[in-house]
């Protein structure tokens, strides 16, 4: 029973990462490639460490893959938004199928600033913060 | 089972193939980073798969290293992508 | 939190106590742990709400892991199909999270489930921008972001 949980996993989680790698090379721009690589990859990961967890069952292997669980779920949107923010702001283009850029208008280039488009009647009564710089 | 393990890192392998596909076209530098962040993830997938195959807990320890390391080193090619440019966060 | 720290403790007692290091008893000093808490939690105002907020916290992680699951299945049935059928998009939410950690938290939650990644804060942080994968009906992707944050807000507050 439990070999047959197992393998299920590992196939599915090995599936995951070849769809994740598939998508990183058929996807048309840097942003929809990111979606592949966080959340496939992350999920891919996550089934193959159940299935270690699953084959040692002991306290000490179950908690370290628990860990690697827990912090790949962690690190992999981090890393997805630093990146994807980087790229996006260094110019990489967008595929021309991108219906809707609700971020370019309110970016500054020249002082990196990004505007929230909320603030005209929000600056009136914004109070300064704590830690604004003098 | 064995074959089940067979199977799995057949398909990680071609994984890699793809991802390093990606990594030699390009074609700007984010999207070989991407690339390369795919790569780490796969590996730790494919360590993660050894160590059921050789009965081997220790390299657990291995994949965390791995993921800690492909996280800064994400976090690296972000700096210097935006040249460490006056957003300070 | 204060809450947390204590359910180990009594964990950590347990398991001494008992003398048996497996993983079936750890789980049942966790359980002894949470109901002891959950009796006196009335008389201990440090305590205060610990109770309701675990069984949240264990529906979460339930729906977190539904919504990632759905989310790969969409994204990957897109990737394995010729055509495409995704309309990308950046979208900017108004966000209800106010602290640092708040905010941190709903963007990591939306860059994991279906087909948003969370691009960045605006410089007041009242904006969050994301980049969606299928914008076909912006208002119920909209009402379904909103919805996952207030569900995590409420583990908070």
């Amino acid at each position: 029973m439990i070999e047959v949980i197992k393998g299920t996993l590992l196939l599915s989680g090995a599936v995951f990462m070849l769809l994740a790698a598939v998508g990183v090379l058929r996807l048309p721009d840097l942003l929809t490639r990111m979606h592949a690589t966080t959340k496939a990859a992350a999920l891919g990961v996550s089934l193959v460490m159940v299935a270690v967890a699953l084959h040692f069952a002991e306290v000490a292997v179950v908690a370290r893959a628990f860990g690697v669980i827990v912090f790949i779920l962690m690190t992999a949107p981090v890393a997805a938004h630093v990146i994807g923010r980087a790229g996006y702001f260094v110019g990489s283009r967008l595929w021309s199928g991108t219906v809707k850029d609700e971020l370019r208008p309110n970016y500054d280039p020249l002082t990196h600033e990004l505007k929230s488009g909320l603030e005209t009647e929000a600056n009136a009564r914004r109070r300064p913060r704590e830690d604004d710089p003098d | 089972m064995d074959a089940v393990i067979k199977l799995s890192l057949a398909l990680m392998g071609l994984a890699l193939c793809l991802a390093f596909v990606r990594l030699i076209k390009g074609p700007s530098l984010p999207d070989r980073v991407v690339a390369l962040e795919l790569f780490s993830t796969l590996i730790v997938g494919i360590i993660g798969v050894i160590s059921i195959h050789t009965d081997v807990a220790s390299f657990l320890d291995v994949t965390i290293v791995m993921a800690l390391m492909a996280f800064l080193a994400a976090i690296g090619f972000a700096r210097f992508l935006e040249r460490g440019g006056p957003r300070d966060d | 939190m204060i809450g947390a720290a204590w359910n180990l403790l009594l964990t950590l007692a347990w398991v001494v106590l008992t003398g048996d290091f497996s993983g079936l008893n750890l789980l049942a000093g966790l359980v002894f742990g949470y109901l002891a808490l959950a009796l006196i939690q009335s008389q201990v105002p440090g305590l205060a709400g610990y109770a309701q907020r675990v069984p949240r916290l264990l529906l979460f992680v339930g729906f977190f892991i539904k919504e990632l699951v759905t989310a790969n299945l969409r994204v990957a049935f897109d990737i394995v199909t010729p055509p495409w059928h995704m309309r990308p998009g950046v979208i900017a939410m108004p966000l209800t999270a106010k602290t640092d950690f708040e905010i941190t938290f709903v963007a990591n939650l939306i860059s994991l489930t279906p087909g948003t990644l969370s691009l960045d804060v605006s410089d007041d942080r009242r904006v969050l921008y994301i980049h969606a994968m299928f914008l076909d009906d912006e208002e119920s992707l909209r009402d379904g972001l909103a919805e996952m944050e207030r569900r995590a807000l409420a583990l908070f507050r």
